[in-house]
């Protein structure tokens, strides 16, 4: 742990992907463990948003003795008020999740802080391997489990990535206890979003493979092939050479042997 | 004579000693959470509940039993006797000849124990509890040898002062076991704390042949959830684990002990005892927990006190997720100690205040928060298996005569085809019932199990608001846990949406239909069928009879499994274990298995969807695994 | 700078004879024979002197007469064995699209895993053109860093490339490249920037270039015209509708890739001093770090070898998985039983898993088991017994003993291994 750092983890609203209900976001829980595993309870954890939400409790549940809440309503933006608030507290590690579960998702936020305040931005953060000498040692998370380590000046802000450590159980006494410090703040109604329209999303449409069929035989071939994807298929009489041979191809096809 | 004052004045000295000790142990006690209980009926109450209900338990091993009613009975006699024979100096040869009879009783009675302990099952303690048949016989030897005078036997003064000091010698041993061992932490501990424990028992409604099984609700709102340190519990609770008299009767049944994992509910409960008393467990002379990996662990690390918190240092956490709460312990404890309350409550704080629930625990609890069932389905799909089955819909017809109560069985596809065979014989029997859809919520079982009890609640209060919009006469789940939940456990929210409501299990209600010939059904050609009593339906709910009756039905006559009935095997699948998952040497579920497979049975019925899963994972081959619904929907004679 | 078009490659690379091959194509006793001239058959062969000889029995050649040969059974004409795709008759046939004096740009800039398009930049060039053609006179460009191996840009639809190579630019460079977008946006002004919002750099480009102007981009965005764009809110379970901005990150199949055109791939004069382009001395780039496959985190894992109660011979399937690069899981019996440890169990009490590939051997498939591969792509089957419920959900199953098949997979994967090098070693 690393007591002298001062650490701030952002949180916000998440949205269950199959209830559609609010929770604990995935990437900010995240950040909040990693903020917990760099300073321990010397962590500042701030949500910009309504004081009342059932789900901070869920946030402090992970062990915060408190928690900053600067209030405002919904519609309101909460950039200006973060980027006074980070000026004031000069912390020197801001986390934040790599975009939200609710709003516009579009996973700015951190960008614009980082603009904002002049300081770097490191994102899709995977671990933060120690802070020394002004510098943190950071693993980005890369896919497919890879990791590039980075070196960041203090004071820096990470986007947390879904690569992190998961986020600890949320524990109902202590987040019930937690104490929030709620911070009415002037707020700047975001304007923009306002004129967006809004609506569930509709479903994509899986693309087809088109085939341009430039001669009957194309044509004739694409109405009789198999569709893709229905049902598997089995092979049982021929060689094991040949068996492992459809193995391997569908390897190489899906590039995941390469 | 020179030493005649010697005999009376230990009897006296010892006396006040035990009640020294005794007034010492009621504050150990006294240190836990106050619990209303009426103290007077219950001391009224406790001779009946001695001689009824705790010999009830004792008689399923007739020789302890027997050997109990001896030595007990012969001891508290003598004991009273020699109060006034010999401490109080009352001359009545009456009384002297009563004593000895008592005497001999006890005496008889203490050889029995004596050969009991020559080759003492594993399950016994040892250590000091090998020393007790000893001083029991020291103890009636001396007393009727001192006794012979009073009886007009032997002359006043036989022996001499030599005969006087031998015998003090031995009145010291052998009452020092018997009143100060009792007060002060001996074996006899047991009876006098036994004692008090019937007579202040936190589940009155056991006695006299009741039941109580739902868990009490966690206070939610305070300083600390659940037990964190031995005075968390409710005094009557720790007077309880004062209790055990080592027997191990628990642990002989234990399912988790049996299969190598860290639990072993005897010494959880000696455990406790360290706790509150303070010290460390170097002196439990039982067996010791299992190490996950077919070895047992350390003796004599653990350390406790009474405001300790326990996880740290006294019992390992594994310990408690271990166990299924089978009840099959608090089944099988002559004392009729509570292990499953005690470790609910400790789970409730690692869960609740630690925020430590392990493995999969953390995420399924999330899940259940966030969409109202374990697996983080969604929730507006819960009632697609039902897509084709044609049921009425509470929201739409308000009310029916049954509540058919789905469970989160309806997410897994194995569990719906007990569902759809259920739906078919309803159908068949013309019952008119309806489901509550999408507006059901898991029942909060598996959520309390893990030692929420705050999502347990609210789970609770939710579906109890959604059932009193509705009228139904009956409600009706083919899933022990929600049985249970419905049953025993939602009454203790002030909702009035079940008044009146007759909670059944679905093969209680089949059988009923049956029996008013409202289901027709083919014989049952098959091979041999053995039956597994699911914990939840048997010894939480004390239904034997109606699953053994639907099978009968069918002609099929049960190759009953060795642990059947009260005494059935867990399959591993209760109180989040399977969640938890901590390791251990083997699986349960495998081991219920080969009961199964020592039937020789071809199929083994359950009424249950979670030991259906867990019985079916068990690597084949193995026996096929059924719930009754399923047979019974397969034996349907064709209506034409 | 290079020229990225398809066809360049014979006509201005230097030529140079490959003497091995040409002695293997006329020793029909040589192993390789075969392979070699079923190689050559699909292009130009060079003549000894180093003339090109066409090959008249070439699907798409056009005779002397003006016909031109087709194939009846259209798509089954493959260059088996040529190390580039040779761009097909076809293709060199599609019209080519000018775009002469542009007055407007539209700047795409793509991920180039690898150097080379990926098919999301080629849905979004597809994109461009979409945005392109309701004006005249605008150029798509494609603006990359780093190496270009892209030998197709002009039939993706690149009409202008912007490339800028250097070692500031390789790595984990987000401000050096930025430094470039902003030179770009004060030269050329672009109608709109287009980044493929992806884990692979271009959300973060984007969302660095957005901050830097200002401006607030769409992000996940899947549907755009110049004046509507309808993008993902609320972690997808939202559309939001809004006027189309500068800025967009796309999303995959956000349009189709070009397909019936040609474009310039010209370069695109950037005046654009490398040496400016530092970058920031915030962010030091210490490299990736080799992660082995097999310490790939089980619910990262793209490719996972999982065993079961099926495989008998535990070192085979170790070295199978170690030849094949493939992460390790296992059911709970393999666990239980001690062969695999705790933490590579595939299942409900294990990790749910989100391989692209899952091949599970010897593995019965209970509904336990199955919850842990919900999330698969494809899975592959070996397993002795045809009707399990393994075999059922998968994609590809093989009815084989695994020992047997085990064997095979890690032959194959050992001659892939060797033929690698021996490329690698020809490329040098
Ligand atoms: C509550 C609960 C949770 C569980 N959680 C999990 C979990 O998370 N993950 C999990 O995996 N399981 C889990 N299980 C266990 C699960 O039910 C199955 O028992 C287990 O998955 C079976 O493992 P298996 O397929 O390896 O073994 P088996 O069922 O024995 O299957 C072995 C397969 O190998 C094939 N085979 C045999 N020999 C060969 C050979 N030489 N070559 C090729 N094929 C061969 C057989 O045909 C068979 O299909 C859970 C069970 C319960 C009850
Ligand atoms: S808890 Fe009950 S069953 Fe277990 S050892 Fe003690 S008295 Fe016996
Ligand atoms: S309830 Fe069952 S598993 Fe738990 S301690 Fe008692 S016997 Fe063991």
């Amino acid at each position: 742990m690393q007591p002298n750092v001062n650490v701030v983890s952002l949180v916000s609203i998440g949205r269950h992907p199959q209830s559609g209900r609010s929770r604990r976001a995935e990437q900010d829980g995240r950040a909040v463990e990693l903020g917990l595993s760099l300073v321990g309870e010397a962590l500042t954890v701030v949500h910009v948003g309504e004081d009342q939400d059932p789900v901070l409790r869920q946030y402090a549940g992970m062990g915060l003795p408190s928690m900053t809440v600067l209030s405002q309503g919904k519609e309101c933006d909460a950039l200006p008020v973060l980027t006074s608030f980070l000026k004031a507290q000069l912390p020197s590690v801001v986390l934040t999740g790599v975009r939200s579960e609710s709003g516009e998702s579009s996973g700015m936020l951190p960008y614009l802080l980082a603009e904002a305040l002049g300081w770097p931005l490191v994102p899709r953060v995977a671990e933060i391997l120690h802070i020394k000498d002004g510098q943190a040692e950071v693993l980005l998370a890369l896919p497919r489990g890879q990791r590039r380590s980075v070196q960041v000046t203090l004071p820096f802000i990470a986007s947390v990535d879904n690569a992190a450590q998961e986020a600890r159980q949320t524990a109902f006494g202590p987040g019930l206890r937690a104490t929030l410090h709620v911070e009415t703040v002037d707020s700047v109604v975001d304007d923009a979003a306002i004129q967006w329209e809004m609506s569930a999303a509709k479903p994509r449409p899986k693309r087809l493979k088109v085939v341009k069929a430039k001669t009957a035989a194309d044509r004739m071939k694409a109405a009789t092939a198999k569709p893709v994807g229905g049902g598997g298929k089995i092979m049982k009489n021929e060689t094991p050479a040949e068996k492992a041979q459809a193995i391997f191809d569908l390897l190489l096809e899906e590039k995941v042997v390469r | 004579m020179i030493f005649d004052w010697l005999p009376p004045t230990l009897i006296g000295v010892l006396l006040v000693l035990a009640g020294i000790g005794a007034v010492r142990r009621i504050n150990l006690w006294r240190a836990g959470q106050s619990e209303k209980v009426d103290i007077l009926a219950g001391l009224m109450a406790m001779p009946k509940r001695y001689l009824h209900d705790l010999h009830h338990v004792v008689e399923r091993d007739k020789y302890m039993s027997r050997t109990h009613v001896a030595t007990g009975g012969g001891f508290v006699l003598a004991m009273v006797l020699v109060v006034f024979v010999h401490l109080f100096g009352v001359k009545s040869e009456i009384l002297a000849w009563a004593l000895l009879a008592a005497l001999v009783i006890m005496f008889c009675g203490a050889l029995f124990v004596a050969k009991r302990r020559l080759n003492p099952p594993s399950r016994l303690s040892k250590g000091p509890w090998m020393r007790l048949p000893k001083s029991l016989l020291t103890f009636s030897i001396t007393f009727f040898v001192l006794t012979l005078p009073a009886a007009g036997i032997l002359p006043e003064g036989f022996g001499g002062w030599l005969l006087t000091v031998v015998l003090s010698v031995l009145i010291l041993m052998s009452l020092g076991e018997m009143l100060f061992g009792m007060t002060w932490g001996g074996p006899m501990k047991h009876a006098f704390a036994g004692a008090l424990h019937l007579a202040f028992h936190r589940r009155p409604e056991r006695f006299g042949g009741g039941r109580s099984t739902g868990l009490k609700p966690a206070v939610l709102g305070g300083d600390v959830h659940g037990v964190s340190k031995p005075t968390d519990f409710k005094w009557n609770q720790l007077l309880g684990f004062d209790a055990c008299v080592q027997c191990g009767r628990c642990e002989a049944v234990c399912p988790a002990f049996a299969a190598g994992q860290p639990l072993n509910p005897k010494k959880l409960i000696q455990d406790m005892v360290v706790g509150f008393a303070g010290g460390t467990d170097e002196k439990y002379a039982g067996s010791p927990y299992p190490d996950g990996s077919g070895g047992v662990q350390d003796v004599g690390n653990a350390v406790g006190g009474k405001d300790q918190i326990i996880t740290n240092g006294l019992i390992n956490p594994d310990t408690l997720w271990s166990c299924t709460t089978c009840r099959a312990c608090v089944e099988e404890c002559p004392m009729m100690i509570e292990h499953v309350d005690a470790i609910v409550d400790m789970r409730r704080f690692l869960t609740l205040e630690k925020g430590d629930t392990p493995n999969k625990g953390a995420q399924v609890l999330e899940n259940i928060i966030a969409t109202d069932n374990p697996n983080g389905y969604s929730p507006a799909s819960r009632t697609h298996w039902a897509a084709d089955q044609n049921l009425n819909v509470m929201k739409e017809v308000k009310q029916a005569d049954v509540l058919f109560w789905v469970s989160d069985g309806a997410f897994d596809m194995r569990s719906q085809r007990i569902l759809r065979s259920f739906v078919t014989l309803l159908k068949a029997a013309k019952v008119d019932v309806a489901i509550l859809g999408d507006e059901e919520r898991d029942s909060g079982d598996v959520a309390r199990r893990l030692g929420d009890d705050a999502t347990f609640q609210s789970l609770a209060k939710r579906n109890l608001a959604t059932m009193s919009q509705y009228r139904f006469n009956t409600i009706v789940t083919t899933d022990p846990h929600a049985f249970h939940c419905l049953k025993n456990e939602y009454g203790d929210f002030g909702s009035t949406a079940l008044d009146g409501v007759e909670v059944l299990h679905h093969t209680t209600f089949l059988n009923r239909l049956i029996k008013e010939g409202r289901l027709q059904l083919d014989a049952f050609s098959g091979g041999k069928v053995t039956y597994h009593d699911p914990c939840y339906l048997g010894r939480y709910n004390g239904e034997y009879d109606a699953p053994r009756e639907l099978l009968a039905s069918l002609g099929i006559e049960v190759a009953e499994m060795e642990r059947s009935g009260y005494r059935s095997r867990c399959c591993g699948g209760g109180g989040g274990v399977p969640i938890t998952d901590i390791p251990g040497e083997r699986r349960i579920a495998d081991m219920r298995m080969e009961d199964v497979i020592s039937t020789g049975a071809e199929m083994v019925a359950v009424g249950c969807q979670q030991c259906t899963a867990m019985l079916e994972g068990v690597v084949e081959p193995r026996p096929v695994v059924k719930d009754i619904a399923e047979i019974l929907a397969g034996q349907l004679k064709e209506m034409h | 700078m290079s020229n990225f078009s398809s066809n360049d490659d014979a006509l201005h690379s230097v030529f140079r004879r490959d003497l091995r091959t040409e002695w293997i194509a006329r020793n029909r006793l040589h192993p390789l024979h075969d392979s070699v001239v079923s190689a050559q058959q699909g292009g130009e062969v060079r003549g000894p002197t180093g003339l090109l000889r066409k090959n008249p029995h070439v699907i798409g050649f056009i005779g002397p007469n003006g016909l031109k040969r087709i194939d009846r059974a259209n798509g089954s004409f493959v260059a088996i064995g040529g190390k580039k795709r040779v761009p097909s008759a076809k293709d060199s046939q599609r019209p080519l699209h000018l775009v002469e004096n542009p007055e407007g740009y539209i700047m795409v800039v793509g991920d180039m895993i690898g150097g080379r398009l990926t098919s999301h930049d080629k849905d979004i060039l597809g994109l461009a053109h979409q945005l392109a053609a309701e004006k005249s006179k605008v150029a798509v460009v494609l603006v990359c860093f780093g190496e270009n191996k892209e030998t197709q840009c002009d039939l993706a639809g690149v009409d202008r490339v912007i490339h800028l190579e250097g070692n500031v630019f390789e790595g984990f460079a987000p401000e050096a490249g930025l430094s470039v977008l902003q030179q770009i946006e004060t030269s050329y002004q672009p109608m709109h920037w287009l980044f493929p919002d992806s884990v692979h750099g271009g959300s973060d480009l984007g969302s660095r270039l957005a901050a830097r102007l200002g401006e607030r981009p769409a992000t996940q965005a899947w549907q755009v015209t110049s004046e509507k764009t309808i993008s993902r809110g609320a972690s997808g379970s939202q559309d939001i509708s809004r006027t189309t901005p500068r800025i967009l990150m796309l999303m995959e199949e956000c349009a189709n890739a070009v397909e019936d055109t040609r474009h310039e791939a010209l370069p695109l004069a950037l005046e654009f001093d490398v040496s400016m382009a530092e970058g920031d001395h915030r962010l030091i780039d210490q490299g990736q770090i080799d992660v082995d496959s097999n310490a790939v985190p089980l619910a990262e894992a793209e490719f996972i070898l999982s065993a079961g109660n099926g495989i008998h011979n535990w070192d085979q399937f170790h070295s199978a998985a170690a030849a094949l690069r493939a992460t390790e899981g296992a059911s709970r019996v393999a666990v239980d039983d001690g062969f695999m440890p705790r933490s590579r169990q595939v299942g409900a009490s294990g990790t749910w898993v989100t391989a692209r590939v899952y091949l599970a051997v010897g593995i019965s498939g209970a509904i336990q088991h199955m919850q842990g591969i919900g999330q698969c792509d494809k899975v592959v089957a070996i397993n002795t017994d045809a009707g399990c419920d393994m075999v059922k959900r998968a994609d590809l199953a093989v009815i084989a003993d695994s020992e047997a098949i085990l064997a095979e997979l890690t032959r194959l994967a050992q001659q892939r291994e060797l033929s690698k090098e021996e490329e690698e070693s020809d490329a040098a």
